[in-house]
């Protein structure tokens, strides 16, 4: 039996606005298993992206609980998220959001220099991931000397250098077209499915959620179904 | 990647906002340098030329001497005094003196007016304003001699030529008045229509013979220093030494009040200026970092989300501020030399301002503006400017890692 990596357990996030509560997320429990290839889909303002930010730490509920690997991130401080975000967590973002300033080699080293990772093993580390997501030979180019696949398949490398118990991807194929959006695709397929590594999405994407082997569907802040394909 | 580099790619992001930004801190080296130049340099000048001119760095004199001025108040052991001072590293001459008020009158006319009696074996052009500036005659070979050097303005007033005599009136040891003649053996001129109105040279022991002083008895002891900066603890030490201890050491700030007045006064109006200077050299820096930080605030976000800490992100920028003061620095210094060079050695001529030479709190100076630092004012430019960029770059450092993660990843 698969082994948990993300439990949420009556998880709410209310936003306030102005004098106006919008509950984001509404009461969800859900986990997600090591090896998940599960995809978070529906409507904008349905709540996925909400749901990724509590999952990664990069935002706190206002109600239940998340844990991640077993660490109730609810009260963990600042540094400790940072810190959870850093040895744990992979960020797939849909605006790729590479260092400008930093070469692709750069880039996907960059959360290993944040570990302290002695520089000969995030040498190798680096040049292998790179390899895996079929960049070898670009390690020296900077974000504008890539195409947006390229750029998105970088993100990837520094997502999963570092090992972590889950890769989070925000509409990971957003910005590239459909071909490039394809062979992102089979890249991710290929992690998860030879290297064991967990992938949440939260897409509109068809092409995403036909490949997910789990979906996720949510409305209006809930989950309204949660299906398993084989 | 190391912070430090990260940073410095940062900073040429934007080639020409990084340049011109450096450019003002280059600016601001270059005006705290000439500003400061100039203070290190007039100040010492007016120093100088008002040490040479009566009292000296450092003047010895008998208790109360300065405050209130009389004949009956003078100096016993002037050698001794004077053998002590050459012992002390910073003094470069002690000249013995007698100074008082005196009539001056001719056949014609007469005056008040003030004399400086000298050894013309402890003095010359270098250590007294009056020598330097003579225009006819010669100093006095001997202290015995019977001459006396006029300003040109008093010989004038008095109807007074080369080789006439003058008959100067003043108050003896005792307080008894007295008289003596002496024939005209010199006139100077320093431009001051003050001091070559009312000052004249007479030998000290024939000076000494008319007052009734012993040979080594003098109103002052005049000392000079290598460096006119060391006369206030010099003053401290040499009060504390035996050999002192009974008569008043004072400084030239002591013995010209007017000037220190003065060039306290300018010192403070010049550190305004300098202060308004960094002020707006600060802003310029404060202005780009923070545009920058909030330019970068998705990339922060995605920094943080990715596991660094607020407090790297504070490194971060403070580290893109250092090497915007350090290229600021480096861009000023290599422009300022030149300026530099040209200003200490040559220097601008204002004559056609002020004519051959102005007063300044009654001391003359030359009318050349030149500029001179001390190697302290050099480390209080380089250390002040650079502690200023990093001070103006705390506050968007601060901000870098002051926004939450996914209020920054909202960021268009």
């Amino acid at each position: 039996m698969e082994s948990t990596i993300v439990e949420l357990k009556k998880l709410s996030k209310i936003y306030q606005q102005g004098e106006l509560e919008v509950k984001a997320v509404d009461d969800v429990s859900l986990t997600i298993k090591k090896g998940d290839f599960a995809a978070l889909c529906g409507p904008s303002g349905s709540g996925k992206t909400s749901i990724l930010n509590l999952i990664g730490g990069l935002d706190s509920p206002t109600l239940g609980d998340v844990f991640l690997d077993d660490i109730e991130l609810g009260s963990l401080t600042h540094s400790e998220l940072a810190e959870v975000r850093k040895n744990r967590i992979g960020f797939v973002f849909q605006a790729y959001n590479l260092i400008p300033v930093m070469t692709a080699y750069e880039n996907a080293a960059f959360v290993l220099d944040l570990q302290g990772i002695e520089k000969n093993e995030i040498h190798d580390r680096v040049m292998q991931t790179l390899a895996d997501v079929g960049l070898e030979g670009l390690e020296h180019r900077r974000p504008d000397e890539m195409s947006g696949g390229q750029q998105q398949r970088v993100a990837i490398a520094r997502a999963i250098v570092t090992h972590p118990a889950i890769v989070l991807a925000d509409e990971p194929t957003a910005n590239v077209d459909s071909h490039t959006a394809e062979a992102l695709l089979d890249l991710m397929q290929n992690l998860n499915q030879q290297h064991g590594i967990t992938f949440l999405f939260s897409t509109h994407d068809q092409h995403v959620i036909d490949r997910a082997r789990r979906i996720i569907r949510m409305q209006d802040g809930k989950v309204t179904a949660d299906e398993c394909r084989v | 990647m190391n912070l430090n580099t990260l940073a410095w790619r940062n900073l040429w992001r934007h080639k020409r906002r990084t340049l011109i930004t450096a450019s003002s801190i280059a600016f601001g080296v270059l005006l705290a340098v000439t500003f400061t130049g100039a203070g290190d340099y007039f100040y010492t000048r007016m120093i100088d030329a008002g040490a040479n001119m009566g009292m000296g760095h450092i003047t010895l004199a008998a208790p109360d001497f300065n405050r209130a001025p009389s004949s009956k108040k003078f100096l016993r052991q002037a050698d001794q005094l004077q053998q002590q001072l050459a012992q002390i590293d910073e003094v470069k001459i002690s000249m013995a003196r007698i100074q008082g008020q005196a009539m001056f009158a001719s056949a014609h006319k007469s005056t008040g007016g003030m004399f400086f009696a000298i050894d013309p074996e402890q003095e010359n052009a270098e250590s007294n304003l009056f020598i330097k500036a003579m225009i006819e005659g010669e100093i006095p070979t001997s202290a015995a001699d019977k001459t006396i050097i006029l300003g040109v303005d008093l010989a004038r007033r008095l109807k007074l030529t080369m080789g006439k005599k003058v008959v100067y009136t003043t108050t003896d040891k005792h307080g008894d008045i007295v008289s003596a003649i002496a024939r005209v053996g010199g006139l100077f001129q320093t431009g001051s229509n003050e001091i070559d109105g009312a000052v004249a040279l007479l030998p000290l022991h024939t000076v000494q013979n008319v007052l009734g002083y012993k040979q080594d008895e003098v109103s002052v002891i005049a000392v000079i220093l290598h460096d006119q900066r060391h006369s206030y603890q010099l003053r401290d030490s040499m009060q504390k030494m035996d050999s002192f201890s009974h008569i008043e050491v004072l400084n030239w700030q002591q013995t010209q009040p007017d000037l220190a007045g003065m060039i306290a006064v300018d010192k403070s109006s010049n550190y305004i200026s300098q202060l308004l200077i960094a002020l707006l050299v600060a802003a310029g820096i404060l202005n780009t970092l923070l545009m920058s930080v909030l330019e970068r605030k998705r990339e922060f976000g995605v920094m943080m989300a990715l596991g660094m800490s607020p407090r790297s992100l504070f490194v971060l920028v403070m580290l893109e501020s250092f090497w915007l003061a350090v290229l600021g620095l480096l861009i000023g210094t290599i422009v300022t030399i030149p300026w530099y060079l040209f200003m200490s050695q040559t220097g601008i001529d204002l004559s056609a301002a002020y004519g051959d030479g102005f007063s300044f709190g009654g001391v003359l100076l030359d009318t050349v503006f030149k500029i001179r630092l001390f190697k302290e004012s050099v480390i209080a430019i380089l250390v002040g400017l650079f502690s200023l960029a990093l001070l103006a770059g705390a506050y968007p450092a601060w901000q870098a890692g002051r926004t939450p993660p996914v209020e920054s990843l909202k960021t268009l």
